[in-house]
């Protein structure tokens, strides 16, 4: 496979969010706004980038036994350094994404991808690998919480819609419409992929 | 059992090394964190008492144990070398979970100048709104000799604030907190 397909894998037909169902609690917390979803996309794909580069240049080092608490501590590392450079220089999405950035750590499509795929290729893969599944997963995010937002509080990236912000429907940043949002465009990419199946 | 010892050394010399990267970022931020977290105090101090020359946290001197548990600390705001004023870190608990605000008081005129509510987890679209101006605002000038009270319904003037429509829990745990300040206010100042 080229390092391209490795790339546009991740946004398409291996997306973590909505083909592989992965990392779907922060994914169901974080989307009640727009900003939210790029800035954890954002500090998603860094971890995963970083988590990527080093697991596949190490491969061969890490002995098979303890990879995973090796994977694990690397991880939270970087998940630990990109906690502290925002309060630091992004505070105020710090604020908002609050808890959900340490629980990246146990974002499972970071170890996944740990696993299934840092681990047996080299950098230059895992690197396109971690930039494609990154991207992925930052734009399933900003699909189910521009959904969210726009319905739920009539407004895009804060920015008010004028006749929508009187009559939005508060459920959907509420918790459950969480669910309903992922559900449906889940739903709706079945019938999508179906179709594509019949024809 | 020789492998375990590896294993072992691997794991303590992976570790080892995550903590000295962990460390020097830290040493790079936490400057940073410590002086941005300064001045947003010294911003919200203030909103909620403005024209102050200098602010000094006195909990130690005003805070016992007879104080009201929602009292977290006690400022004084001085203008010209005197106490003028009086803000209160408050932590009543909302409908999510605690409330982190502040609150501020005039010696002179005995009124509350204004009220800021810095981090909460209250429900979003509902009792996430009250740090927003419309909820906040109505605390200003608020009489200090009486406690104040919650009410859903115009007319709330005097001691009366009117509650967030569908947020009545949110309004009255701010309520609640700006009273525990109130209260050691008039007891104290």
């Amino acid at each position: 496979m080229g390092l391209g397909k490795e790339f546009t894998k991740g946004i398409v037909a291996e997306n973590p969010l909505f083909r592989l169902l992965l990392g779907m609690c922060p994914s169901l917390a974080i989307t009640t706004s727009v900003a939210n979803a790029l800035g954890m996309g954002m500090a998603f794909t860094a971890v995963l980038l970083a988590s990527n580069i080093v697991i596949s240049a190490l491969r061969k080092v890490i002995p098979d036994s303890v990879r995973i608490p090796s994977y694990i501590v690397i991880i939270a590392t970087f998940v630990t350094m990109i906690e502290m450079l925002m309060h630091a220089f992004a505070p105020a999405l710090f604020k908002s994404l609050g808890i959900f950035i340490p629980l990246i750590v146990v974002n499972c499509i970071i170890l996944g991808r740990a696993e299934a795929f840092a681990n047996k290729n080299s950098v230059a893969p895992s690197i396109m690998d971690a930039l494609g599944m990154g991207v992925g997963f930052t734009l399933a995010l900003v699909v189910v919480s521009t959904f969210r937002e726009v319905l739920g509080t009539g407004a895009f990236l804060g920015h008010s819609l004028g006749n929508l912000s009187a009559n939005s429907a508060l459920i959907f940043i509420l918790p459950p419409g969480a669910f309903i949002t992922l559900g449906c465009v889940l739903g709706f990419l079945n019938m999508l992929q179906n179709r594509r199946k019949a024809s | 059992m020789r492998s375990i010892v590896k294993l072992g050394i691997f794991l303590l010399i992976v570790a080892g090394f995550a903590g000295f990267a962990i460390s020097y970022v830290n040493g790079i931020t936490d400057p940073i964190i410590d002086n941005q977290m300064e001045q947003n105090k010294l911003a919200s101090f203030a909103e909620v008492y403005p024209g102050a020359d200098d602010v000094k946290d006195e909990s130690s001197a005003y805070i016992d144990q007879t104080t009201d548990p929602l009292i977290t600390s006690v400022n004084i705001a001085y203008k010209d070398g005197s106490p003028a004023g009086v803000i209160y870190s408050i932590t009543p608990n909302g409908y999510g979970g605690k409330i982190e605000m502040l609150a501020g008081f005039d010696i002179e005129t005995k009124k509350v100048t204004a009220i800021k509510i810095l981090a909460h987890t209250e429900t979003p679209g509902l009792g996430a709104k009250a740090p927003e101006s419309f909820f906040v605002d109505r605390f200003k000038d608020k009489d200090t000799t009486v406690p104040l009270e919650v009410v859903k319904q115009e007319p709330a003037d005097g001691n009366k604030i009117l509650a967030i429509t569908a947020s009545t829990i949110t309004s009255k745990a701010v309520v609640s907190g700006v009273n525990a300040a109130r209260e050691h206010f008039a007891n104290n100042f």
